[in-house]
């Protein structure tokens, strides 16, 4: 089977700094891949490659064995089977629309007619666990985690194959982590969906992920099966970056 | 006894009416000790910091409360309470460094600023040595470079170390840490940490830090307390509760949290997250009874009536929590 996306010795410098320093690698369609790596690791920027909406210096990337083609046409077709949810989910949703003005733009790309659009529309909210009067408001009277329920049920509302998510969980409590998390997971197995997470958290990637890199200073430090991975670390990196987790050490009382 | 605080009580008025974000907070902080106030968005952690520094909201209304730092009382329902301390006796360092630190000024001029208000005597050259000699204690590369650089010119990290740099010179008998590594990465928020720790046992101050990660807490705090909907649910030391959790949020709140080494197991269904399942409850109107009730899962009947006394949890005296499990086994 081709790959949902592979990468092949992507290159990409914003001036002085390499953002991409050749990088590959290859998902499996169907799996969950984890990038883990710290701030200005090049983590986004790869994610943006992918999309389409940031251009390599140098390097070829193929999504289901297609190389990517820059022009209106090839991203705009190339959103019914990627989509991204971005890390800060408010600023994909225009605060000056009511999220029913988002979704039907979907119907719009999709040319779905409206009435279709919103029975899936119904279904994807209810098992997202959203109120079905959340699209009659505007992003500044939903809390955090609802609006990144929202960015996801608009991502899958366009019945992607591959989706990729930067930092599905940053800025939210463990409570509503967790719910998220299951939630993605429970979408990717039933939708057979190939998910990227996109994470500076390694505990979460190790749980939920197949396969996993290690993202430094635009290069793939280290590769591989998650169990491997975290368990024996063959780079030094990727050992101080568990080490640096601050985690719950001592043994948990039972029951 | 270096910091208390005494029957917190602060609501906000807000357009759909009056919000009581805290009811009856009270906290202890010993000197050179480290306390964590752990809770989720909402739970009103920051609201106890903006308390003490009187950095509130104006739509903020401290309905009761007192502050005793270093011996002095200072009833916090009074406008600027805690005015005097500011910058001497307390100190506080934001999840954003950049909301202490003034954009149009070198960091050499603004760490000036800390000594020149703390000791107005000393002279300029004095100052800039101590100011340096601090940029080095945080462990900040060539500090006589970073004296003449504008804060856009730092990364998050070194600006997050400037400023405990500042409070470092200003020598605090509190610092408030009000999630101060959430912005950062795992590896810089270890190195933060540990200059935060550094920064404790070179002025023995007392430090509240003020997180909803547990995981910090667990790894550097002395004692923790646990705030939920503006209520105190549980305290004690780490160990303490740790090992017997108190209160049901605490211990649903450990269980939540993913430890680094759990494993990926093949079947998926063993890879699901515990969460806490329902919401807040509305912080207009508190229902009666335990603030928990409703998402607990070991209530009983009395819990929807009876408002939890703050019991002691074993045999430790430290260890308290509002569970009324505890009076009632």
């Amino acid at each position: 089977m081709t790959d949902a996306i592979s990468i092949s010795n992507a290159q990409l410098r914003f001036g002085e700094t390499a953002a991409l320093d050749g990088v590959s690698l290859a998902i499996p369609q169907g799996t969950c891949f984890g990038i883990v790596g710290e701030s200005g690791s090049g983590k986004t920027t790869l994610m943006r490659a992918v999309l389409g909406l940031q251009k390599l210096d140098q390097g070829e990337i193929r999504i289901l064995g297609n190389p990517l083609v820059h022009s209106r046409a090839a991203l705009k077709q190339r959103a019914s089977f990627i989509q991204p949810i971005f890390q800060d989910p408010a600023a994909s949703l225009s605060p000056r629309s009511r999220i029913r003005t988002l979704m039907n733009e979907v119907g719009t790309v999709l040319r779905e007619p409206h009435a279709a659009m919103h029975e899936r529309l119904r279904v994807i909210l209810n098992r997202l666990g959203l109120p079905p009067g959340v699209i009659d408001k505007y992003p500044h009277e939903i809390s955090g985690g609802q609006a990144r329920r929202v960015a996801i049920a608009r991502a899958l509302l366009m019945k992607p194959s591959i989706l990729i998510a930067d930092e599905p969980t940053a800025g939210l409590d463990v409570s509503v982590q967790g719910d998220l998390l299951n939630l993605l997971q429970d979408i990717r197995r039933s939708d057979n969906i190939t998910l990227v997470v996109i994470s500076h958290n390694l505990a979460i990637v190790r749980l939920i992920a197949e396969n996993a890199v290690v993202m430094r200073a635009g290069k793939v430090v280290e590769g591989g099966e998650v169990g491997s991975l975290f368990k024996s670390p063959r780079e030094a990196y990727t050992r101080e970056l568990l080490a640096a987790w601050p985690g719950v050490t001592q043994s948990k009382p039972t029951g | 006894m270096a910091i208390s605080l005494r029957n917190l009580s602060v609501d906000y008025s807000l357009p759909q009416g009056t919000a009581h974000a805290l009811r009856g907070v009270s906290l202890d902080i010993e000197k050179g000790e480290l306390l964590g106030l752990v809770g989720e968005s909402g739970s009103g952690k920051s609201t106890v910091a903006f308390a003490l520094m009187g950095l509130l909201a104006n739509n903020a209304k401290v309905t009761s409360g007192t502050a005793t730092i270093d011996g002095k009382s200072f009833d916090l329902t009074k406008r600027n309470a805690t005015a005097a301390l500011r910058g001497r006796g307390m100190a506080m360092i934001f999840q954003d460094p950049m909301m202490s630190l003034n954009p149009v000024f070198t960091i050499g001029t603004q760490l000036c600023e800390v000594l020149r208000r703390r000791s107005p005597g000393s002279d300029r050259k004095a100052r800039v040595g101590m100011a340096e000699d601090a940029l080095d204690k945080v462990k900040l590369s060539n500090p006589r470079r970073r004296m003449n650089q504008y804060p856009h010119e730092l990364s998050g990290g070194m600006r997050q170390r400037v400023v405990i740099a500042m409070a470092l010179l200003s020598e605090p008998a509190l610092l408030i840490a009000d999630e101060p590594t959430t912005a950062l990465d795992v590896t810089v928020e270890a190195q933060i940490m540990r200059e935060i720790i550094g920064l404790r046992d070179r002025i023995g101050c007392a430090v509240l830090l003020i997180t909803h990660s547990l995981g910090l807490v667990t790894e550097y705090c002395d004692r923790l307390s646990v705030l939920y909907a503006g209520e105190r649910l549980e305290s004690g030391t780490v160990r303490q509760v740790q090992r017997q959790p108190g209160h049901p949020y605490t211990r649903m709140l450990f269980d939540c949290e993913v430890p680094i080494d759990r494993e990926r197991q093949a079947d998926a269904s063993e890879n699901r997250f515990t969460v806490i399942s329902g919401d807040l409850p509305d912080p207009r109107r508190r229902p009666p009874g335990c603030i928990f009730n409703g998402r607990c899962d070991v209530s009983f009947d009395d819990c929807a009536v009876i408002n939890p006394g703050d019991y002691p949890v074993g045999n430790e005296a430290e260890h308290r929590a509002r569970c009324l499990r505890l009076a009632t086994p």
